[in-house]
């Protein structure tokens, strides 16, 4: 072996990653030659320095520059509500942050349904007979159609840029609270394009739109 | 896995007091309690900064991009469950915006022959005699942020943080033997950067 070589494997040497034929030979050239241990020995000083390095300090200036950013970082209403189910999620319960959004969102397309299902179990004579929505909701207008449709279009772009980012438990799990809403959006467009004054339906659209806009709001802050 | 830090000694009672984990200071920052991000940052700060540094050799870069981290906390906290000690989580979002900031300023991590080739070193006296105080602290930091940013991250990573060449590999998207390569050129260079002095 020449010095060269030598020289070439003194790194994978130090760091026991040598084949022992290898090392062998190297050690060999070592015995006999001062130059190449002296580079060795360098090396190895270099290797046992750098693991002991101490921490460094910012300057005092810093936490209040952070602190100002985060102060800017003012979160919204929907946020917080996600926080709150974060910090839930850490008590006791084995459910993952996407796990409880979906439950979230399906608890609430289901409580809805439910709600409007029953109320016009009980109010049905009195709905056909007025223009009287439930809950006070008015019917869907096409203007609030194309508000949330923008709405929505706006905040998907941005999830799209989001979702490079995300792991796949959190992605399957946005896809899979999607499809939910998306689901109750079709058949609520079928049921309207059958009959176009059935407000249960228009509602029903209505909350899956406002849904589907909570959703998206939620996870463009991952 | 909770994470517990050092035991707190009270001034006046004496009293130890074991502070509040990692893991409940990231619960409670994630559910808007910003003491608790406060204090994670009073905890961490320095490591993240020294990583930083390291990483990018310049001083005002890495307290910039110090802050840059310190708000990726403060947005994803939420998604830290605790699975990992959140000194490793940490760490591995350090990294990825230290990487994340060479590719935005276009930083090439591979370097080739010019840099790289190291000619067989032939010992002279004067570098044997001073061998035993070649190498202090302070000096192998400045010989570390003088080292091409190819060489200085895979060093970085590897020699002073203790990653492994196959998690380097998956990190800068290069070859293990690119990654060892590496490293060796870059020890070689500081070797020739220290004895200089």
């Amino acid at each position: 072996m020449v010095c060269k070589e030598c020289q070439e494997l003194l790194s994978e040497y130090i760091d026991g990653a040598l084949e022992l034929g290898e090392q062998v030979k190297l050690e060999r050239h070592l015995g006999d030659c001062e130059p190449c241990r002296a580079v060795r020995d360098d090396l190895l000083q270099i290797v046992h320095f750098s693991h002991q390095l101490p921490m460094q300090a910012p300057s005092t200036a810093l936490w209040p520059r952070i602190s100002s950013d985060l102060a800017e970082l003012q979160p919204s209403f929907w946020s917080r509500t996600l926080r709150w189910l974060v910090s839930f999620s850490t008590l006791n319960f084995n459910f993952s942050v996407p796990q409880l959004i979906a439950g979230a969102a399906v608890l609430a397309i289901v409580v809805s349904i439910g709600v409007i299902v029953s109320r016009r179990d009980i109010e049905q004579p009195q709905l056909s007979e007025s223009a009287v929505t439930f809950s006070g909701v008015r019917p869907l207008s096409q203007t609030d159609l194309q508000q949330l449709e923008k709405q929505i279009t706006q905040l998907s772009q941005t999830v799209e840029q989001r979702k490079e980012s995300w792991g796949p438990e959190l992605r399957t799990a946005f896809e899979r609270n999607l499809l939910y809403i998306d689901q109750s959006l079709v058949e609520c467009r079928h049921q309207l394009h059958e009959n176009p004054a059935d407000d249960v339906s228009q509602e029903l659209m209505l909350n899956a739109y406002r849904e589907k806009v909570r959703l998206l709001e939620g996870f463009e802050k991952f | 896995m909770a994470y517990i830090t050092d035991t707190l000694i009270m001034p006046v009672t004496g009293e130890r007091i074991q502070p509040a984990s990692d893991l409940e200071l990231a619960r409670a920052a994630a559910a808007g309690d910003s003491a608790a991000f406060e204090r994670l940052y009073e905890q961490h700060h320095r490591r993240v900064y020294s990583l930083c540094l390291r990483m990018l050799g310049n001083g005002t870069h890495a307290e910039d991009l110090t802050q840059e981290v310190f708000l990726q906390v403060y947005k994803k906290i939420g998604s830290f469950r605790g699975d990992s000690a959140f000194t490793t989580w940490l760490h591995r979002l350090t990294v990825n915006q230290v990487l994340m900031h060479f590719r935005r300023r276009g930083v090439k991590l591979e370097h080739t022959s010019e840099e790289g080739d190291f000619t067989n070193v032939v010992e002279t006296p004067l570098q044997s005699t001073r061998r035993i105080s070649m190498v202090d602290k302070l000096a192998l930091e400045k010989a570390i942020s003088q080292l091409p940013p190819g060489y200085r991250t895979v060093f970085v990573l590897h020699d002073v943080e203790g990653y492994e060449h196959e998690e380097i590999s998956n990190l800068l998207n290069v070859s293990v033997g690119t990654s060892k390569s590496q490293l060796h050129k870059a020890r070689m260079r500081l070797r020739e950067l220290l004895t200089k002095r």
